[in-house]
């Protein structure tokens, strides 16, 4: 027994030195010091297969922090999920939103370019089409066509009627907006105005009117000059 | 003893519940769980050549109420206070969004006090929606659904078409586009199924997508909405000037057969559907037919330049009454004591009908007959409109005497006004006829083009007569009566005016005209083809009524399409001798 509390267990200490002779040697078992004999004590000792069966609370410490490291890794990995739910739930929320912003947007768009509106608005804004287009060549420089600036009392394109009807369009914005200072003088759109495009049209609309209220509004095209040289390559379309 | 048996009772009860009635159970509980919404697969646009969206698919919203619970409730307001807001007051509120009077909505919301469902308002907007849904009324619930807007309105609108119902009672395209191309813009509805908490927020995992939602493809049209727009703009104006019954214009490309404007008047504009008698809800320049008149004269100068049987110079005397060896007789449109003595440019410039009928009847009736197959008259195009004539084309071999002469310059023979532009189509094409496209095709929301219609031509006369033909068709413009409303500064043009009798629908001409003009440009390569038809103009009874119309639409075209002036001469051919 290398246990070294062997030491206090009281049992019939062996005969070391068994030489037989020697027996007489040794004093009878007394504890020097001690007046009276301790009566021994007596104890089961386990054997090795009962020692080895016992269990240890290392063991049990393990067993214990894993599983509350499971139940607490689940806690959280559940508290991630749903917290992950009502994220999407208000992401979605938040693309259903945009989603109507985009519709609203894209629908206004669509109406503001239809030809119905864009021809009233550029009425509104006096112009005119010039009926003699005239082309530049790239490859030559070459102006085919004889150019004639359009004069202010040109007829419009449309003669200020809106023959093909538009539901959708209550009033030309820019026309609506238009009025209002040209009539009163004044630099700002404040009409019926319902986006950047229309904004700026008004500002421009506004211009032209103040400048040359009765000559309508055809800005005087500027004459070409045909005797002009042109310096340098002509710029050329290029494709990749 | 007694413990066996609780035991045993337990037993039992756990079998049932967990085997026999297992699947009532879960399903009950999955009931009360879940939820499903339906995603839409929304109807696709319908876009012209460069994207412009001329229908396309929005979403509105729908306001429902539960009577069963409108009651007073508390509202909070940004800054802390709360109010108590009484049921008349929220209608008054919803009223105010919704452009309805309180009264009505009040009177909604308490007409069957025990119900839990009633309409406040269908079909309001974003802005609508979300004004009412900032109210914060405890007893209102949002539904969305599809609706169908038209952005440009009139423009193409008879062409585009519109929604109506099939016999399900579900939306279908009902006209024009919205009806050949239905299979393809037609999406199919999802269904999303998910389980969720109490607060109405999935739980994770559970989101199971029964049907995945298919958005419909895009038909993707040959038109130019802006020379759409334009065309009907023109067309619409000189109806009004002249105080004419209806009209088309339809402008075709030479090159390719695809149609860049089919306009009609009357039109529809598609988000006013009540607002267009459903006479004048169709396209006209598919689905009238109309006798063509001088325009179809084109049509027998080539048959007969493609036969061999005369050249541009051939010499006619035409005199102001012809009558046929059968004894069928017509008359030019101007007295004239001597006959003219016109070459065969002079006898379509001056659009002389006693020439031509003595040009015509050089070919058999079959060889005519033939020729005016091969043009595909009596057959409608190939784009296959709803509703689409053919127009009016009986067999040879049983025209009466009358009409074996008079078909020779379009009476007689009704067609279409997409039929007319598709005959000046191949004479531009070199005699190729190509099939007249109106969709290019279904865009897949993939990016990929299905149902591409058939472009093969068919040669219908030879190179050299359509060439002839469109040269004497120049002298129409350089020398005829309309010139003055037809030529285009810097480009050489090529038309044929048409001053066509009207049947009066009794087998008798009436007195009313139907005027029209056909012509290229430019003659010398000819790229775009222009037809204008108006009926019963009242004040001008000539081709004059469609003549500046066709001026300002091909000139449009020629600035629009950048297509180069003309450099060189005409031919000049000589008219008379």
């Amino acid at each position: 027994m290398s246990n070294p509390a062997g030491a206090y267990m009281a049992r019939p200490r062996p005969n070391l030195m068994s030489g037989g002779s020697a027996a007489p040697k040794l004093p009878a078992p007394a504890f020097p010091g001690h007046d009276l004999p301790i009566a021994p004590r007596i104890e089961i000792v386990p054997t090795r297969s009962q020692k080895r069966a016992r269990p240890k609370i290392a063991y049990a410490a393990v067993v214990v922090t894993g599983v509350l490291a499971i139940v607490v890794t689940q806690l959280m990995l559940s508290i991630g999920l749903s917290d992950g739910a009502y994220e999407i739930s208000s992401l979605q929320q938040t693309q259903k939103e945009l989603d109507r912003s985009n519709q609203v947007l894209s629908e206004q768009f669509d109406k503001l370019s239809s030809p119905q509106n864009l021809a009233a608005s550029a009425e509104s804004l006096g112009m005119v089409a010039n009926s003699a287009p005239v082309y530049l060549r790239l490859s030559d420089g070459a102006v085919l066509g004889s150019p004639v600036a359009a004069s202010a009392s040109a007829p419009t394109l449309t003669g200020g009627q809106t023959l093909i009807p538009n539901s959708l369009l209550v009033a030309p914005s820019v026309t609506a907006a238009t009025g209002t200072p040209a009539a009163a003088g004044t630099g700002t759109g404040t009409g019926a105005a319902t986006g950047t495009g229309t904004g700026t049209a008004t500002a421009t609309g506004t211009a032209a009117a103040g400048a040359t209220p009765d000559a309508a509004s055809a800005p005087p095209a500027a004459q070409p000059q045909a005797d002009v040289p042109w310096q340098g390559a002509l710029p050329s379309p290029t494709t990749r | 003893m007694a413990v066996v048996a609780v035991v045993a009772v337990f037993v039992v009860r756990l079998v049932t519940i967990q085997i026999v009635q297992a699947d009532t159970l879960n399903a009950a509980s999955f009931d009360k769980l879940s939820a499903s919404t339906s995603i839409y697969g929304l109807r696709g646009d319908i876009v012209d050549a460069d994207g412009t969206v001329l229908a396309t698919t929005v979403l509105r919203y729908g306001v429902t109420a539960s009577p069963k619970s409108v009651t007073d409730f508390t509202r909070t307001a940004a800054d802390g206070t709360t109010s108590t807001v009484t049921p008349t007051q929220a209608a008054a509120e919803i009223a105010a969004i919704t452009g309805q009077t309180a009264d009505q909505v009040y009177g909604t919301l308490t007409a069957d006090p025990t119900s839990n469902f009633a309409y406040v308002v269908k079909d309001i907007d974003v802005d609508a929606f979300r004004a009412i849904r900032d109210l914060g009324i405890p007893w209102l619930y949002y539904e969305s659904n599809p609706v169908r807007t038209y952005p440009n309105g009139a423009v193409a609108g008879s062409v585009v078409g519109f929604m109506g119902e099939d016999g399900e009672g579900k939306p279908t395209g009902s006209a024009g586009v919205e009806q050949i191309d239905n299979q393809c813009l037609v999406g199919t509805d999802g269904l999303e199924t998910y389980e969720r908490g109490a607060d109405g927020v999935a739980i994770p995992g559970s989101t199971v997508t029964t049907t995945q939602a298919v958005d419909g493809g895009t038909a993707v049209l040959t038109l130019d909405s802006d020379l759409q727009w334009f065309s009907q703009q023109a067309l619409v104006d000189r109806i009004k000037e002249t105080g004419a019954a209806w009209g088309t214009v339809v402008v075709q490309e030479v090159k390719t057969g695809k149609l860049l404007a089919v306009a009609d008047y009357p039109s529809v504009d598609p988000n006013n559907i009540d607002g267009t008698p459903s006479t004048d809800r169709g396209s006209i320049a598919f689905q009238a037919p109309f006798e063509p008149g001088s325009t179809f004269k084109a049509l027998t100068a080539a048959s007969v330049l493609d036969a061999g049987l005369a050249n541009v110079g051939t010499q006619v005397e035409a005199p102001y009454i012809y009558t046929d060896p059968n004894g069928a007789s017509t008359r030019d449109s101007e007295f004239h004591v001597d006959p003219l003595r016109l070459t065969f440019a002079g006898v379509m410039q001056e659009s002389s009908n006693t020439g031509t009928a003595m040009l015509g009847e050089l070919l058999t009736p079959e060889q005519r007959y033939n020729y005016m197959q091969a043009f595909h008259i009596g057959s409608s195009s190939e784009v296959g409109f709803p509703g689409e004539s053919g127009g009016i084309l009986s067999p040879w071999d049983q025209w009466d005497d009358q009409t074996n002469l008079t078909t020779t310059f379009g009476q007689g023979v009704a067609t279409t006004a997409v039929q007319m532009a598709s005959v000046y189509q191949a004479l531009g094409n070199g005699g190729v006829r190509l099939p007249v496209q109106l969709v290019e095709g279904c865009r897949q929301p993939d990016g990929t083009m299905t149902q591409v219609p058939d472009a093969t031509g068919t040669q219908v006369v030879s190179p050299s007569a359509a060439t002839d033909t469109i040269n004497m068709l120049e002298t129409v413009v350089t020398g005829g009566y309309a010139k003055a409303d037809l030529q285009i500064p810097g480009y050489r043009v090529a038309a044929k005016t048409g001053t066509a009798q009207m049947s009066d629908g009794n087998g008798a001409y009436g007195s009313s005209y139907v005027t029209s003009l056909a012509g290229l440009a430019p003659a010398e390569d000819p790229q775009y083809v222009v037809s204008v038809t108006i009926a019963k103009p009242v004040t001008i009874e000539s081709a004059l009524a469609a003549a500046p119309v066709f001026q300002k639409i091909m000139s449009q075209v020629l600035k629009e399409k950048r297509v180069l002036p003309s450099t060189e001469p005409g031919p000049d051919l000589p008219t008379t001798y």
